[in-house]
């Protein structure tokens, strides 16, 4: 062993001996989440009844932002056709409670039809990314982009524009739900808090999947799907499952603005609506689930920003007389243009000291266990082979006692 | 009884044969080196063997199985293990995470309950850190487990990625060039902890290496792989001495004409 051993050993502590915040350092933690979640349900419940709208549509941004990040961030494809998968649901689910269950904005809408629609929706958004994911085993990056591309153009051409599903341009109702345990989902509010517990639902999944052998086999096909092959990971499993769960989610989504909305209409899916989607995916960062969630919300409500700011209101609408939705997507193009070039890993790698913090991390720039060894260790000779392998358990080096061989771990086996 | 049989394997990119009429035999426990200049074909073998490449003939064998028609993924739930020329691990993830990934095919949960977070799921997790930790401790990394690749010593990541296979419980072993970037010294403390790992761990290896003496020290038999063809095989000893081989090695005068000339 010797010196090789030691130069790798040396300048890292020790995992078993990691720090850990105090009982005051939980509970300051602690305090942070819930003034964060806390306040967003408060401004929810004191804002105009139009700004609870506006915050349930972030909230349905912040599932497609998830849905968007599972083939982005996980997978590592592109998808330019999402709009595909948020429109057939929210058809489905309005086409479902109107046409089906006979729901009318006047006679209302039992939660059970609601739950039903929304169910549809999301059965409906996965069968249509299974479509997707199944091309996508054949081809990947540019190639995979354009048929993405091609697909949520088809869907706008032709499911889009089916008159009994659609009913043209004046679009399929979709009634909100009568209220249940005595809350009312029929106002904006109380449908924006509606839309939080379908986002923690999401938040919950999209956790459990990175937290267990789904999102380790995901994200190792995403490296190397040879590798990941190799440690008996069925690759065009789960290939086709981050797609149906992407699918899934953005059919989620899509039920979810059917009601929203109550009424759907096809001109709201477009292709510049699935690139506003994709931006802000990649201003939130790949893959990270907090970056994710807030810039969705934040290219959500950036269209209303200038209201806030008469002269800014002024502006936009006067001067350039433009829309907002136009500006959102110039803005979210530059903001996109810069996190690539200026800031990588997103709005997430920049709070990501205060996301590690939570976490129950010291607060730092850097993450652990990183920084701690020098990349001038890279491909030293020293470090290769002997002193090392000699830790693969084999102790019997030539200095020992061959008598020590009952002492080899018979647990590998 | 063999381990794996290959028997007429063959497979074409385009117009270049990569591989043609290729016989191997690896009986139980044993060491088998198989040998040949670059270009020769071993690493396709090896991801014919896996199931990576599709071969246009022939049929592999695991244990009197033909395997021919499986995906990768059920070759490695059989028991075959694999290591890669160029370091077969997840970057991006940590060497933890990397261990984890290594149990996938033994894991006791379904994808659906780990979505759906049946508790059971998170009790399993802990369990699998708990015996991944210990492997890491085994090997002396506990150090690292946080740590991600990117940035560790190739030595230490080597070392990673021979324990991620051995996690994987593999029955056969298939090491491809494993000690490449190692100097002499260093490839023959390797072939004596190859001759401990095979004791221990009860294993049967298939070894794509170069350095020569390091396959007479500790194979039992050699094949030599030229220009997409068994050159010819036998125990070390005869090899080293066949003049093919050498030609082939060296460049140097061939005393009987060879048949294979294609680039």
């Amino acid at each position: 062993m010797g010196t090789a051993t030691e130069a790798i050993t040396a300048p890292i502590p020790a995992t078993h001996d990691r720090w850990h915040p105090s009982t005051a350092g939980w509970v300051a933690r602690l305090t942070v989440l819930v003034l964060i979640f806390g306040g967003v349900l408060w401004v929810t419940a004191i804002v105009p009844q139009y700004w609870a709208d506006r915050i349930s549509l972030a909230v349905i941004y912040c599932i497609i932002g998830l849905s968007l990040n599972v083939v982005l961030g996980y997978v590592g494809q592109v998808s330019l056709g999402h709009h595909a998968f948020v429109g057939i649901a929210a058809f489905v689910a309005a086409f479902y409670v109107t046409e089906q269950a006979g729901c009318t904005a006047e006679l209302g809408c039992p939660f059970d039809h609601f739950l039903a629609g929304i169910g549809l929706g999301v059965l409906s958004g996965g069968v249509a990314a299974l479509l997707l994911g199944l091309v996508a085993l054949r081809i990947r990056g540019l190639y995979l982009a354009l048929i993405t591309l091609t697909y949520g153009f088809m869907a706008e051409r032709s499911i889009f524009e089916i008159p009994s599903l659609t009913r043209g341009g004046a679009g399929m109702p979709a009634p909100r739900p009568d209220g249940i345990l005595g809350l009312n989902f029929t106002s904006d509010r109380g449908f924006a808090f509606l839309t939080f517990v379908f986002l923690a639902l999401v938040l919950f999944v999209d956790w459990r999947l990175l937290r267990s052998k789904v999102g380790r086999a995901i994200l190792s096909i995403k490296h190397s799907e040879p590798v990941a092959a190799s440690y008996g990971i069925n690759v065009t499993a789960y290939k086709l499952l981050a797609f149906i769960l992407s699918g899934m989610f953005a059919g989620l989504a899509g039920g979810l603005m059917a009601f929203r909305a109550t009424t759907v209409v096809s001109n709201d899916f477009n292709f510049s609506i699935a690139l506003l989607w994709v931006l802000m995916v990649v201003v939130g960062g790949l893959g990270n689930r907090t970056g994710v969630v807030v810039i969705s919300a934040f290219f959500a409500l950036f269209p209303f920003l200038p209201e806030l700011w008469t002269a800014a209101d002024r502006f936009v609408v006067d001067t350039l007389e433009r829309s907002m939705s136009l500006v959102t997507i110039v803005f979210g193009a530059l903001l996109a243009l810069l996190t690539i070039i200026q800031f990588p890993g997103g709005f997430a790698e920049q709070v990501s000291p205060i996301t590690r913090w939570l976490r129950g991390q010291k607060f730092s720039m850097h993450p652990e266990g990183e920084g701690g060894h020098s990349k001038g260790h890279d491909k030293s000779k020293s470090d290769k082979g002997g002193g090392l392998l000699a830790k693969l358990g084999l102790h019997r080096g030539e200095h020992d006692e061959p008598a020590e061989e009952a002492d080899e771990p018979e647990g590998k086996n | 009884m063999s381990v794996l049989e290959i028997r007429d394997t063959g497979i074409r990119f385009g117009g270049l044969v990569a591989l043609e009429g290729v016989n191997i035999d690896v009986p139980e426990w044993e060491i088998v080196g198989l040998i040949g200049p670059n270009g020769a074909g071993k690493t396709t073998l090896f991801n014919c063997i896996m199931g990576l490449y599709t071969p246009n003939t022939g049929t592999v064998s695991y244990r009197e199985r033909d395997i021919s028609s499986l995906p990768t993924h059920r070759r490695v739930e059989l028991g075959i293990g694999r290591t890669f020329q160029n370091i077969g691990l997840v970057r991006g993830l940590t060497v933890l995470e990397n261990f984890l990934v290594a149990q996938h095919p033994r894991i006791g949960y379904g994808s659906l309950s780990a979505l759906a977070g049946f508790p059971r799921t998170f009790a399993e997790e802990r369990r699998l850190k708990a015996s991944a930790m210990e492997v890491l401790d085994f090997i002396g990394l506990t150090h690292l487990a946080e740590s991600r690749l990117d940035g560790l010593p190739y030595g230490t990541l080597k070392l990673i990625e021979i324990g991620t296979v051995l996690a994987t419980d593999p029955d056969l072993l298939l090491l491809d060039e494993p000690t490449s970037g190692m100097g002499p010294e260093e490839a023959h403390e390797f072939g004596e902890r190859l001759l401990e790992l095979r004791k221990t761990l009860n294993l049967t290896v298939l070894m794509i290496e170069h350095h020569v003496p390091l396959v007479v020290g500790v194979c039992d038999y050699v094949y030599v792989l030229n220009f997409g063809k068994v050159l010819t095989d036998g125990i070390p000893a005869e090899i080293k001495s066949h003049p093919e081989v050498i030609a082939a090695y060296l460049g140097g005068d061939v005393e009987e004409e060879t048949t294979d000339v294609p680039a």
